[in-house]
């Protein structure tokens, strides 16, 4: 199907529409962070939210803090809009890295077959068989264990690599432990979420394969990389970017899920999962404190359900026989 | 059909194995010292303790040699038995419970199982209803409503969801109180007069003819039970009407109208059994999402599951505690895979009749 349908396509559908401007709102927003929600000069990481002293007490919204606090008087305000930020990077990272490796495994298994493909098949049959929030707890906890530690050899490296790429650090410093944190957080998700792709893209290669212009191309001699690449890939790719646009959403709940849970973002960092974390010690007299938990769920709440309106348009537009899956990894 | 069960029973144990080493690739990721609570059965009190342990049962070991033991067991070289072994049911010891892991999960396990048991029912009922529904009145209101309402709801957050609800009708109200019994409850089932045939309350308390126990059972579920089955009644209703909406279109339909059959009989006779058969391969899909979602709804209620138990292990960093029940759920979810698996070999024909 031609690009420029598919994009007017989504323009035009009501639904997918509503998603896009709502992407559009959040991406304002998150680019226009430090303007509406200024840092302390002082702060050393943007990210931490600003304390307005070290009462427990929440506070409801008033003229000083327009949401409110939470215990230990973070800023929600600020905590929501610089958490745009967070949610972006975190959604586009792991969509990123899960995207490549399921991709690069899924490739591989279908072209080659053979061997090669039950093996690869066989893996990833045993890594969905773990529960998915499960594993990624499991990891997540593992991992910190071991950054927690210190030295860490192999996966320091993998550490490094991922900050470079999410937050734009140095390699050849140590990582912050502030942002170590909720690497482990991503890193445990990517290791989790890349089956679907793989399985995904095996198919449709495997039917692709078949087509006239790949056998044509290999009578003329064109070797296995270039076929793959240049004719294989790009019709069978669709599917995958369906199933990436849904999962966005996913992806995200799945870490704020990790953030509630305590061991995603650091406490006072600002991750929607994070602040409302908050919230757990005040279940009570919560409704006196509902903000903690409003203010951060509508924002989640309105990500992902952004991501999954233009998913739902996108998966119904480029293939009406994926009705039924996806929302799954 | 026979081909196809053996084949997927066959693959069992090579996909059981895979999550195995998966499970002990991470553990060995930690240190002889932390690794040593594994075989830990009380709490250390020398200092030198742990050193002995890790000489006695080879922490230091090559890996392989690890591996190995901490599947089949080591003979204790003091006694001369055979202690430990994942396959003997021994997962470690959990620091934070200080108890075995085996023997929490065994406490705690009944109380998710009464959970998950109580959310699937509303779960499937639900989402399949309103599936069927969506499906029959594709594109009217109805359905749009419909659609809407699981795009919305699949995009709530569990724990946002959830502390809405408390926050309602357990904070504000007061109406459904957090955690699994009240305090006199707890007291009868624990006492000699109340026999725990299943270890679930409610059906005990039938069994026993406590209603109050069944009533306050039922008003600390409802929150949790209504929390976790949302999460997935979204999904249901998609699935079923979108394989409803396939299978309304086929030419057995116009068939089975043409020979008279009311509307009614059609849908349901014809439609809906068939349009079942994708729906069971998402069995798999509603165990995992159970799974998943037990976590954080007995954690904000307070319930005292295995969810729970996860998430206060891995926040404490016991990491012992969390491979175990990592390990013990993956397991139940292969063989629950296997059994949609079967299910599904039933109910398509052509898998049915050719093997």
């Amino acid at each position: 199907m031609k690009t420029m349908t598919v994009i007017n396509k989504l323009l035009t559908n009501p639904t997918s529409l509503t998603g896009i401007l709502l992407l559009l709102a959040f991406a304002v927003v998150a680019v226009a962070a430090p303007w509406i929600a200024p840092p302390d000069e002082r702060a050393r990481d943007p990210y931490m939210i600003p304390r307005d002293g070290f009462s427990t007490t929440p506070e409801a919204p008033n003229g000083e803090h327009p949401l409110g606090t939470t215990e230990g008087q973070y800023d929600i305000y600020y905590g929501v809009i610089w958490g745009t930020r967070t949610a972006f990077r975190v959604g586009v990272v792991i969509t990123l890295f899960t995207t490549v490796i399921g991709l690069t495994v899924g490739s591989i298994a279908a072209y080659y077959g053979g061997w090669l493909d039950e093996l690869l098949m066989r893996i990833t049959e045993i890594f969905q068989a773990f529960p998915f929030l499960l594993a990624a707890i499991t990891l997540s906890s593992v991992l910190q264990t071991i950054y927690g530690r210190g030295e860490a050899g192999v996966l320091m490296f993998l550490a490094k690599a991922l900050a470079l790429v999410t937050f734009g650090s140095n390699p050849f410093d140590s990582v912050d432990p502030i942002q170590l944190q909720i690497l482990t957080g991503i890193l445990a998700i990517i290791v989790f979420g890349w089956m679907t792709y793989a399985r995904v893209i095996r198919g449709n290669i495997l039917v692709v394969r078949e087509h006239e212009y790949a056998l044509a191309a290999q009578v003329i001699g064109a070797r296995d990389m270039r076929i793959l690449i240049r004719h294989l890939l790009p019709n069978a790719i669709f599917p995958v970017l369906v199933i990436a646009s849904m999962n966005m959403g996913a992806y995200v709940l799945a870490f704020a899920a990790l953030s509630f849970l305590g061991l995603g973002a650091q406490r006072g960092y600002a991750d929607w999962g994070q602040m409302i974390n908050f919230a757990r010690n005040w279940i009570p007299s919560l409704a006196d404190h509902w903000h903690i938990v409003a203010y951060p769920g509508v924002a989640i709440v309105l990500f992902v359900l952004a991501w999954n309106l233009v998913g739902d348009v996108l998966r119904d537009t480029l293939d009406p026989r994926m009705r039924g899956r996806g929302n799954g990894f | 059909m026979t081909t196809y069960i053996i084949r997927r029973l066959l693959i069992l144990p090579i996909i059981v194995l895979g999550v195995t080493i998966l499970i002990f690739a991470m553990l060995s990721l930690l240190t002889p010292y932390e690794r040593a609570s594994l075989y830990v059965q009380d709490i250390p009190k020398r200092q030198g303790a742990i050193d002995d342990i890790i000489k006695k049962y080879g922490l230091d070991d090559p890996i392989p040699a690890q591996y190995w033991h901490w599947m089949v067991g080591r003979r204790d070289s003091d006694t001369g038995e055979i202690r430990g072994g994942v396959l003997r049911g021994d997962l470690g010891f959990s620091q934070i419970m200080a108890s075995s892991v085996m023997k929490v999960i065994r406490r705690r396990l009944p109380a998710t199982v009464e959970l998950a048991l109580w959310a699937a029912v509303p779960m499937i009922g639900i989402g399949i209803t309103l599936g069927v529904l969506s499906a029959v009145h594709h594109n009217k209101l109805i359905d749009q409503i419909l659609r809407v309402f699981s795009i919305v709801g699949w995009s709530i957050p569990v724990f946002v969801f959830g502390l809405i609800v408390l926050m309602v009708f357990y904070a504000r109200l007061g109406w459904f109180p957090p955690g699994r019994l009240s305090d006199w409850a707890s007291q009868v089932v624990q006492s000699d007069t109340f026999t725990q045939y299943t270890y679930l309350n409610t059906i005990d308390a039938l069994l026993n003819m406590r209603f109050d126990v069944f009533v306050d059972a039922c008003k600390h579920l409802i929150l949790p039970v209504v929390t976790l089955a949302y999460l997935n009644w979204a999904q249901m209703l998609r699935v079923t009407r979108s394989s409803m909406l396939d299978t309304l279109r086929q030419d057995y339909m116009t068939t089975a109208r043409a020979k008279g059959l009311t509307e009614w009989l059609v849908i349901w006779r014809h439609g809906l059994v068939n349009a079942l058969i994708p729906v069971i391969t998402i069995g798999g899909l509603i165990l995992i999402g159970l799974f998943n979602g037990v976590v954080i709804t007995e954690t904000i209620f307070n319930y005292p599951g295995m969810g729970s138990f996860l998430a206060q292990a891995a926040l404490s960093l016991d990491v012992v505690s969390v491979l175990g029940i990592t390990f013990f759920s993956s397991v139940i979810l292969v063989l629950g895979n296997l059994v949609v698996d079967v299910l599904y070999g039933f109910a398509d024909p052509r898998i049915r009749l050719q093997g």
